[in-house]
């Protein structure tokens, strides 16, 4: 990560219910919140990826809800400015735990195609600011690729896969 | 008209320095140099001539910055490039705010980027730029920000009235359609004063048009404005090709006029959605996006991405259409036209859409110049006024159709203007389609190695929203001097301030709504 990014540790509870903490795992997982926050062109694609045809409704996650305090998922889709990073930082700890964020894009990743030499204003990456779980790269990724990284985040929650893994073809 | 006009300045005001210029080569008639003490008296006679503000920059010569005014006229073609300057040291130039109040937002633009001050400026803060910032990013040379600018920064304070209350309207708001903050007062239900707060998403696109040469910036214009990513492809494509004076080959001109419309509908389709959804009503933007994602499948196709599209080339396209393309293409415009119906029937007998939308948010004809507004939104009001006509480009001026206007200019109007634009888009797909002609899609010999010759130019076209400029200062090198744009979601949302004023918070949204904002559009 570099840069002096966060780096999250979590620590396992001193009291464990294996079989409850797996069911409750899976209930997390599948039924994850987003919350409405669209930053830039990767939001029409995320807005994309919840109607008909991508469906995000088949893996849970279609309840968008518009304040933090009702979602765990953050989907930090777009360039995230100077100005807007103090905004983000105070939305993410608005939200509940557990709570997750995906990267969504090249420039929540990195800055993407927006960090140059000179630049006056724009935070390189969105992990400077609050710890990521999945990046999702692309200018902007397309719907199955957030698809794709939901399922990771899932994968991350429940420590299994939900399907099985795509042949790779190259 | 410019005859006319020509002669107007040159009568009435004495001693003015005013040329005629060749259009063809920079985009405007008439080239005025203005000086501190003869500006108000041009600007005022424009006004008088009911000429409308297209775009207000500045550019740093070093020796001396220039603060440029552009202008044109609704019923004739008539562009005028008013120029004025300014000491480095100490630029100080007259406001024009008080004559067209769009100006109001270009000066504190100009003042926060160039560190120009504007004497006679009511409220002279920032409107982009983050806290921390103690540079003029736009200047070639650095120069820092006065200590008592610096306060200036993130100026917004509320003050304890009676009965009035603040309302932070976003940054983070679904109807906000992104990353807009609008400071809203409010006396119960009603506002008393919006103040749009931009700059949230500033991406520095005018920076980085500096930095870049003409082909690396190509991907850029398509992440300005990603609902109608191919319009201000076009925009910055065509205004070099001016530029440089590269022929493009007709048939790569048909195509573009094919790509821009399929473009414009998957925008208009997008709007409907998230308009109505700010309503209230979810269930079309479910069908909006179904139609969407039909006119993405086919540019996908062609162009190689889904939604920030970088299709156009200097002098013609990155690829050619196949008979595929021109299958399915009028297979949608059937199924569209169709789909059309469906959607009149669906919204706009609603009576519960009527009561939201009728007789709000009225744009008087008169305000039109003063803000410069463009695109479907001046079209409500009933002023027949868009680029593809008025100033074609690709190959508009081939094809027949027709203007759809409204009449009162209120949400309604907005919206009925935006559905029977659709209708004309499909008109145009097809006429074009009829009409594609064979032939080799790039122009012969465009160097690899761009290097317009000296000069500036402004080049416009009409994307989903309006006059969509780009404005270039080229050195001889092989990057942009300067290069500016003209976006009209920023003047649309001017008019905001004034229309919300006086009405409820509910409607206030719904005239937000219908303006079809793109947030990274206004920041730039």
């Amino acid at each position: 990560m570099g840069k002096g990014g966060f780096h999250l540790e979590t620590k396992d509870p001193i009291i464990k219910f294996a079989v409850l903490d797996k069911i409750l795992n899976l209930a997390k997982a599948n039924s994850l919140w987003p919350m409405t926050f669209g930053l830039a062109c990767c939001a029409i694609e995320m807005m994309s990826t919840a109607m008909a045809r991508f469906d995000i409704d088949r893996f849970g996650a279609g309840i968008f809800r518009a304040t933090p305090r009702q979602s765990d998922l953050m989907i930090v889709s777009g360039t995230v400015t100077k100005k807007m990073a103090p905004l983000l930082v105070t939305l993410y700890e608005q939200m509940p735990g557990p709570k997750w964020v995906i990267a969504m894009g090249n420039c929540a990743i990195s800055g993407g195609p927006f960090a140059f030499e000179g630049q006056y204003n724009l935070v390189e990456g969105v992990d400077l600011l609050v710890p990521v779980d999945v990046y999702v790269p692309g200018c902007p990724p397309r719907p199955e690729g957030l698809l794709e990284g939901l399922m990771k985040l899932e994968e991350k929650i429940t420590g299994s896969r939900r399907f099985p893994t795509p042949e790779q073809k190259w | 008209m410019v005859k006319t006009i020509f002669e107007d300045i040159k009568n009435s005001i004495k001693g003015i320095e005013i040329n005629e210029v060749s259009y063809a080569e920079r985009g405007y008639h008439l080239a005025v140099e203005a000086t501190k003490g003869n500006l108000l008296n041009i600007i005022g006679l424009l006004d008088k001539k009911r000429f409308y503000i297209a775009d207000m920059c500045c550019v740093d010569y070093v020796e001396y910055l220039e603060i440029v005014y552009l202008f044109n006229n609704h019923s004739s073609l008539c562009r005028i490039k008013v120029s004025l300057k300014v000491d480095p040291e100490r630029p100080v130039a007259p406001t024009i705010s008080h004559i067209y109040t769009m100006a109001h937002w270009y000066e504190r633009e100009i003042h926060e980027f160039f560190g120009v001050y504007f004497e006679g400026h009511d409220k002279l803060i920032y409107l982009f730029l983050h806290d921390g910032i103690d540079f003029y990013p736009l200047r070639k040379q650095r120069v820092s920000v006065p200590a008592e600018d610096l306060k200036l920064l993130n100026s917004f304070k509320p003050r304890e009235e009676e009965d009035t209350f603040f309302v932070n309207l976003g940054p983070q708001h679904p109807s906000t359609h992104g990353v807009l903050r609008v400071v809203i007062k409010m006396d119960g239900e009603y506002v008393i004063s919006a103040d749009p707060v931009l700059g949230y998403l500033h991406r520095m696109h005018e920076k980085m048009a500096e930095n870049r040469t003409y082909q690396q910036f190509l991907p850029n214009p398509a992440r300005m404005d990603y609902p109608g990513a191919l319009m201000f492809n076009l925009a910055h494509v065509a205004a070099v090709e001016k530029l440089c004076g590269i022929e493009v080959p007709e048939r790569a001109q048909y195509i573009r006029t094919i790509t821009c419309e399929l473009n414009r509908v998957a925008s208009h389709l997008l709007w409907i959605g998230a308009f109505l959804a700010d309503l209230g009503g979810l269930t079309p933007f479910l069908y909006a996006f179904d139609d969407r994602e039909n006119i993405l499948d086919i540019l996908e196709a062609v162009t190689g991405s889904r939604l920030t599209y970088c299709y156009f080339r200097f002098g013609g396209l990155y690829n050619d259409v196949d008979d595929n393309f021109v299958s399915e293409t009028k297979k949608f415009v059937k199924r569209m036209r169709e789909r059309l119906i469906m959607y009149d029937k669906l919204i706009t007998k609603n009576v519960i859409f009527i009561n939201r939308v009728k007789g709000i948010g009225t744009i008087k004809q008169d305000m039109v110049p003063k803000y410069g507004c463009s695109g479907p939104t001046i079209r409500s009001t009933g002023i027949p006024f868009d680029m593809r006509t008025h100033e074609p480009y690709a190959a508009y001026d081939k094809i027949d159709f027709e203007i759809p206007t409204g009449t009162v200019g209120d949400n309604m109007d907005r919206y009925t203007v935006r559905l029977s634009e659709m209708a004309i888009c499909l008109d145009i797909i097809e006429k074009a389609i009829a009409k594609l002609p064979s032939g080799p899609i790039n122009a012969e010999k465009v160097p690899k190695k761009l290097k317009p010759p000296k000069g500036d130019i402004y080049h416009a076209v009409e994307s989903t929203r309006g006059e969509t400029g780009v404005y270039i200062v080229s050195d001889e090198s092989d990057k942009p001097y300067r290069m500016r744009w003209r976006v009209p979601s920023f003047s649309n949302l001017m008019t905001f301030p004034a229309l919300a004023k006086g009405s409820l918070i509910a409607d206030a949204i719904a005239t937000m709504g219908s303006f079809d904002l793109v947030i990274p559009e206004i920041d730039r």
